[in-house]
């Protein structure tokens, strides 16, 4: 019997204890949690699109993706929109909860390298994207030009504001798109449905990859115009979210076909997708 | 019974080939003597209907998968569907215009296993059924269930720590399967509580305490709406006696209300979901 | 090694001092595996329990870890481990493959659960040949032997006036050292017994593994009459799915595990409301596709479906495993309607 390969202790269905060291409001249904385990360390060391369950002892858990690591912490950023987000926006700094992992494959951190890359974001899928963003500045040189392509709903929806207003655009060839879907505040963003600004930006296909995360309707008309654009299957990468539980392969429900979004997942390439049944 | 299989198979057709219903809901053939609910589209598949002593299932309650049909849905009823059908449509969950109801008389139907008559037909107490657009077959004669409220009686005999370790008995074998609710026409709820797990009215240990909140609020919910079909307590796979539960409430429903029967037309409303001033109100 | 039947319930004394022994019983009309001892009468010759024996590994609701809060703060978060010795005596070759199935899926890809772990640890099965089949048995079709049960511990076969019993493994030796005063010397075939409802699996999985079957008209016509209880993954030795829940308390509570099912709307419903599977076909499709094409495509080991036939028994519309089995081997290729 081979043991489990996570960094969470003795039983990979029970969490670690952690504090929460800092919440930063996003948007206004949208939080970051800061969390670190009781002994000041980061409760697991995830790659670039790994997964957390994060539980608020008493009301329940919810699986994540790691929006970023520090050196002794880690980041969710959590959208609102069920009872246990609703419960995990009224904590303040200090309260404890559980989290366990990490979950699911990576990013395909080192197959990309040597390459071009744009990264796709809407709303919240911003999220999982952030931790490839991330990664590539920690690895700069690894490498070619990168391009942030990120929409929401309004300027009040937009995530991550100082990274993609001040720290992003600041980074060696890198460039920051902004777009929103409807101009309701005085924003000097560009105004559009991400498929359409994706267009008109008019990327070359040539030696880049492609992450894309958002709404289903999102990826659905990006990856239209990405083809139109003369991108490949295989150079579009996406992840998945179904309901999870138990996040290590077990308890069933995740499946796409016979893969475990928790555990084969959640990252996959347009390509994979395509021998896979639809639905999701 | 070949006979009215037969007939029941012209009479599919002809509505199938006139276009007067988009498809057929009845019983069809299973593996072994098992019969199995069918839905047929085209007249040259009619002849997988079937009708005999094993036709088991209450089909009305498949109306409920398709609200709102392009043409109207044949349904065969015997008596228990037709108040299925009464049920549904005084809970507004099947317009009468939509279903296109085929009578089946019927005496009763046995178990295909056993080859004796299912406990369900033994206490049906309408063997006809009580609307139809078209009849295959003729009348049966009505006999009744005189004995609809014995085991209720033997029941209430016994005393409340007597009744608690029967029920407790009883829902320790229960594993929440819900077959009893999905079965049930009265169970018809857009979304049951069971479901509501934000809310968390019932919780998903199975144990003593969680079965019985189960069973119990099932029963008060049909409490007063209940056709008294049987199926929930023949498709229970462990043999729980779900009717003695629901004659219960049925019971006391006609001790404080009246007498009353359950979706026998859908103009006398269900006891509890009316008011008048002079019902009892003595826990007031 | 021989044992004579009327030794069994000496040896049923002598297993019970040594763990706890789970043997068929039925209990208010309920056939299960059951403690020696409980109230009810032994059921050796219910071929197939109603209940599978999945419980013993897995049961239907099982505490994971307990906690105390205070305020904002976890006091405390203990795992909670069962590590009793069982026994589960007198079951059948199906059930015993449907251990080694949820083996794969407990024990094997990255990571070992625990809980399921311990108990699989702590468990002796006994096996005992089926001496008739039910006419919903089809084990045999799906690659099993009524009479032999390869991966059990002990297998024992009933031979008349006695049962032959064979150690197949090193936990199954210790059983039967146990029962050693209580055996005789001598041995014994058992009679070869083939089920009598037969199922062709040939090319069945591949075909379901074709993406094409995946959007066919066969979910819709076979998913249509189901009333979507979950009646045959709760009597199905080989379901495993489930869910973690909590259950709270003033300042403390539980965390724990139960069954669960991919026949209820709300199995895969997400936070949003959103569902991926929103009506019965497509979860008769995801469970049909589990049972007959995922399994074999994760783990390699066959199919998930054992032939105990418990689903075709009691599913309450009779929507059978079997004929859906026939009807995709008579499709003329995959995704074809007819």
């Amino acid at each position: 019997m081979t043991n489990h390969e996570c960094t969470c202790g003795e039983n990979p269905l029970v969490p670690q204890i952690c504090n929460v060291i800092k919440i930063t409001d996003e948007t206004p249904d949208t939080k970051t949690f800061r969390v670190q385990t009781l002994d000041g360390k980061k409760p697991f060391d995830p790659m670039p699109g790994q997964l957390g369950m994060f539980s608020l002892i008493g009301v329940g858990e919810g699986m994540f993706s790691v929006t970023a690591k520090g050196e002794d912490y880690l980041d969710f950023a959590i959208k609102r929109c069920g009872m246990l987000t609703d419960a995990l926006h009224e904590m303040s700094v200090g309260q404890q909860v559980g989290v366990r992992g990490a979950y699911g494959n990576t990013f395909p951190v080192e197959a990309c390298k040597g390459k071009d890359m744009l990264f796709i974001g809407g709303g919240i899928g911003l999220a999982p994207v952030r931790s490839f963003i991330r990664y590539a500045f920690e690895n700069r040189e690894d490498y070619g030009k990168i391009d942030i392509l990120y929409g929401a709903r309004s300027a009040k929806d937009l995530v991550f504001k100082e990274d993609l207003y001040t720290n992003w655009p600041a980074m060696k060839d890198t460039k920051v798109h902004i777009t929103v879907d409807c101009d309701d505040e005085e924003l000097a963003c560009h105004v559009g449905f991400v498929p359409a600004y994706l267009e008109e930006l008019a990327f070359k296909p040539d030696n880049r990859m492609v992450v894309l995360c958002g709404p289903p309707i999102m990826i659905k008309f990006c990856l239209d115009s990405l083809t139109k654009m003369g991108f490949s299957n295989d150079q579009v990468i996406t992840t998945l979210e179904m309901r999870m539980k138990c996040g290590i392969g077990k308890c069933g429900r995740c499946n796409i076909g016979s893969k475990y979004i928790c555990l084969d997942g959640p990252v996959f390439t347009m390509a994979e997708l395509e021998g896979l049944p639809q639905e999701f | 019974m070949s006979d009215m299989q037969a007939k029941l198979r012209e009479t599919a057709k002809k509505l199938l080939e006139s276009g007067e219903v988009g498809y057929i809901i009845g019983w069809g053939k299973g593996r072994t003597n098992k019969t199995s609910p069918v839905f047929v589209k085209e007249p040259a598949k009619v002849d997988e209907l079937v009708w005999n002593e094993y036709c088991l299932n209450t089909l009305a309650k498949y109306t409920m998968d398709n609200m709102y049909p392009e043409k109207k849905i044949g349904l065969c009823v015997r008596g228990c569907d037709s108040r299925a059908v009464n049920r549904l449509i005084q809970d507004n969950q099947l317009k009468r215009e939509n279903v296109y109801l085929i009578g089946l008389p019927c005496e009763g139907k046995k178990d295909p296993v056993t080859g004796e008559m299912v406990k369900k037909c033994i206490e049906c107490m309408h063997h006809n059924p009580l609307e139809a657009d078209v009849m295959v077959g003729e009348p049966v004669q009505e006999k009744g269930y005189p004995d609809r409220f014995k085991d209720v009686e033997a029941m209430e005999a016994l005393s409340a720590d007597e009744r608690y370790e029967f029920w407790a008995k009883q829902y320790d074998k229960c594993i929440r399967c819900y077959a009893c609710r999905n079965v049930c026409p009265a169970c018809n709820c857009r979304e049951c509580y069971v479901d509501q797990y934000r809310v968390g009215w019932q919780g998903k240990q199975n144990n003593r305490a969680e079965n019985q909140v189960y069973g119990l609020t099932r029963a008060y919910h049909i409490g007063d709406r209940c056709i008294e079909c049987g199926e929930c307590e023949r498709v229970c796979p462990v043999g729980l006696p779900l009717m003695k539960l629901n004659r219960k409430l049925l019971k006391d429903a006609n001790e404080l209300f009246g007498e009353y029967e359950a979706g026998m037309n859908t103009e006398v409303k269900p006891p509890l979901g009316t008011y008048k001033l002079d019902d009892h109100e003595e826990y007031m | 090694m021989k044992l004579a039947k009327n030794k069994l319930q000496q040896a049923f004394d002598l297993m019970a001092k040594e763990a706890n022994l789970l043997v068929p019983m039925k209990i208010e009309g309920v056939t299960k595996f059951a403690p020696w001892g409980a109230e009810g009468e032994l059921a050796m010759d219910a071929v197939n329990t109603l209940l599978p024996p999945k419980d013993a590994l897995f049961p239907q609701t099982e505490k994971m870890y307990k906690y105390k809060t205070r305020l904002t703060q976890v006091e405390s978060l203990e795992e909670i481990k069962e590590t009793d010795k069982q026994i589960i005596f007198g079951i059948r070759s199906c059930d015993i493959h449907s251990i080694d199935c949820m083996d794969e899926v407990f024990l094997t890809r990255g990571y070992v659960d625990s809980f399921y772990s311990r108990k699989k640890e702590n468990l002796t099965t006994v096996a005992i040949g089926c001496t008739k089949v039910l006419p919903t048995c089809f084990c045999d079709s799906m690659g099993l032997n009524p009479v032999a049960a390869p991966t059990a511990d002990v297998q024992l076969n009933d031979l008349g006036d006695y049962y032959a019993v064979k150690a197949q493994t090193e936990k199954g030796e210790a059983l039967v050292n146990l029962l050693k005063p209580l055996l005789e010397e001598g041995d014994g075939e058992a009679a070869a017994l083939e089920c009598t409802l037969k199922v062709n699996m040939d090319g069945v999985q591949k075909k379901l593994m074709n993406v094409k079957m995946f959007e066919s008209d066969i979910w819709q016509e076979t998913a249509q009459k189901c009333i979507g209880c979950g009646t045959c993954t709760y009597v199905c030795p080989t379901c495993y799915c489930f869910d973690i829940e909590g259950k709270e308390c003033g300042n403390e509570g539980y965390k724990f595990r139960c069954w669960d099912s991919c026949m209820f709307s709300e199995y895969t419903r997400m936070a949003g409301g959103h569902n991926p599977r929103p009506s019965k076909k497509e979860r008769v499709r995801n469970r049909f596709l589990h049972k007959l094409a995922y399994f074999e495509d994760r783990y390699g080991k066959g199919s998930l479906c054992v032939g105990c036939g418990r689903c075709v028994a009691d599913c309450p519309v009779d929507l059978d495993i079997t004929m859906f089995i026939d009807k995709v081997g008579a499709l003329k290729e995959a995704g074809s309607n007819d």
